[in-house]
């Protein structure tokens, strides 16, 4: 596995929540991470509503994208749950050489050939394959105020027959890296939750029934704030729960914990706000 | 649970246009433990519910319009929780794809697939995602042409360039 990347940026965070880009920037050098943009990046065909409708765009589209990648002998590194799902499920389904030489033949007619040699890595498992003394010798601020509560997010560990790198039951990559930052970690997932943001769109009742199932435990703990690797569910925890318990993506938390400050990050553009704990108000 | 589930249905319904193929005997294995029901998040608050949809699916009784396909949040909780290896998230992700070709694909995911379509991207560079990457000091966000060429030829050659989307 190669130790530099293209990072996939995705849609969701450069358009919606590009606060989550700029703190992961800041991660990523501060680590001493070689990356840059993937050229000729498009959408990954999110896994739940594009990829229903056209599977086989899905597959061609990542497929070109994991094309160019290899060329330059470079991993892909994405920063949301739906994408890194998104491209795992493209390498893993085109192990197989039949359907590889299917795609390829589509993607000749671009010029561009896939071998089948590239990974993908979330930010999640980069940072917990630094383990602990990797993680805390890049920190720079106490964070022992913040008690986090894990929200992993589906696409991150299922459905594990795709080969994802996070375990499907009682998942601990996450905890880990919160507490290798020197957050408290309250509350531990056993069979990890859904956020109910893939149906926002379709119907809200449904949606929000989901999402205060899993908000009132987190509530429960005792929690100050939910820490997730997913810029789906950051959203929906931030802009949609009734609650107002404040949500964190892996990479601001990270990034506070190597010494960025929440102005430099963008905290303010949260709606629901950190408050004190933060640094801001 | 069988016979609810057929109850007033005409047994000639079998077989006909909605039967999904099934090369992994999926359908066939599934037995109704309710497994998947029990795991799925969406069923609990009205939404879809994986085992009836299952059963549904083996009877070729469900309808490319059913509107429960869309209530499912894709979480792949009832695909994890199978311990026969059915993957009921992978069946119903395969009846949206022929709900879309037949035109009965909610209208926003139709708005993203024609944003992706048009840009690469499933949300809108919009004013506000300038001012907000200006005011981070990130770069402007631009698709080239050659991408964009290149993405429009890959929706030509497969299923996207074939389906009904509403103006």
């Amino acid at each position: 596995m190669s130790d530099s990347y293209y990072l996939f940026k995705g849609c969701l965070i450069p358009t919606r929540v590009p606060n989550l880009e700029k703190a992961s920037l800041i991660v990523l050098d501060a680590m001493g991470v070689d990356h840059r943009p993937l050229p000729g990046a498009t959408c990954c065909v999110e896994p739940i509503g594009l990829r229903s409708m056209a599977a086989d765009t899905w597959l061609v589209t990542v497929a070109r994208m994991l094309a160019i990648a290899e060329t330059e002998g470079r991993d892909v590194l994405t920063l949301c749950n739906g994408c890194y799902l998104s491209f795992q499920e493209a390498c893993h389904a085109l192990q197989d050489p039949a359907l590889l030489e299917k795609v390829n033949l589509v993607l000749s007619s671009l010029g561009r050939e896939y071998r089948g040699g590239v990974k993908v890595r979330h930010l999640l498992d980069l940072a917990h394959e630094k383990g602990e003394e990797g993680v805390k010798s890049h920190v720079r601020r106490d964070l022992s105020a913040f008690k986090v509560a894990p929200h992993s997010g589906c696409h991150v560990l299922r459905p594990s027959k795709a080969g994802l790198r996070e375990r499907a039951y009682a998942p601990r990559m996450l905890g880990d890296v919160a507490r290798w930052l020197g957050s408290t970690v309250v509350s531990e997932e056993g069979w990890p939750e859904c956020c109910g943001g893939g149906v926002a769109s379709i119907d809200d009742g449904v949606s929000t029934g989901m999402l205060e199932d899993v908000c009132s435990v987190y509530r429960r703990s005792g929690a100050t704030c939910i820490l997730t690797p997913c810029p789906f569910c950051f959203s929906q925890f931030d802009l949609r729960q009734k609650g107002g318990l404040p949500v964190l993506h892996l990479s601001e938390l990270m990034a506070l914990a190597f010494g960025a400050t929440p102005e430099e990050i963008g905290l303010r553009y949260h709606r629901t706000k950190l408050g004190p704990i933060s640094g801001s108000p | 649970m069988w016979q609810r589930l057929t109850e007033g249905v005409r047994i000639e319904s079998i077989g006909t246009e909605t039967n999904l193929p099934d090369p992994l005997g999926e359908l066939a294995r599934c037995h109704q433990c309710g497994q998947c029901a029990g795991v799925c998040p969406s069923q609990k608050h009205g939404g879809i519910k994986p085992a009836d949809t299952m059963v549904k699916l083996h009877l070729s009784l469900l309808q490319p319009n059913a509107p429960e396909l869309w209530l499912c949040a894709m979480c792949n909780s009832c695909t994890e929780r199978c311990q026969l290896g059915v993957s009921p998230s992978d069946r119903i992700q395969e009846m949206r794809g022929r709900a879309t070709l037949a035109g009965h694909c909610p209208k926003s995911f139709q708005e993203e697939a024609k944003l992706f379509m048009r840009t690469g991207l499933a949300f809108p560079n919009s004013g506000l995602t300038k001012k907000l990457r200006k005011e981070l000091d990130l770069d402007e966000l631009a698709s080239d042409a050659q991408t964009l060429n290149e993405l429009a030829a890959l929706v030509k050659a497969t299923t996207l360039g074939r389906v009904p989307l509403e103006r």
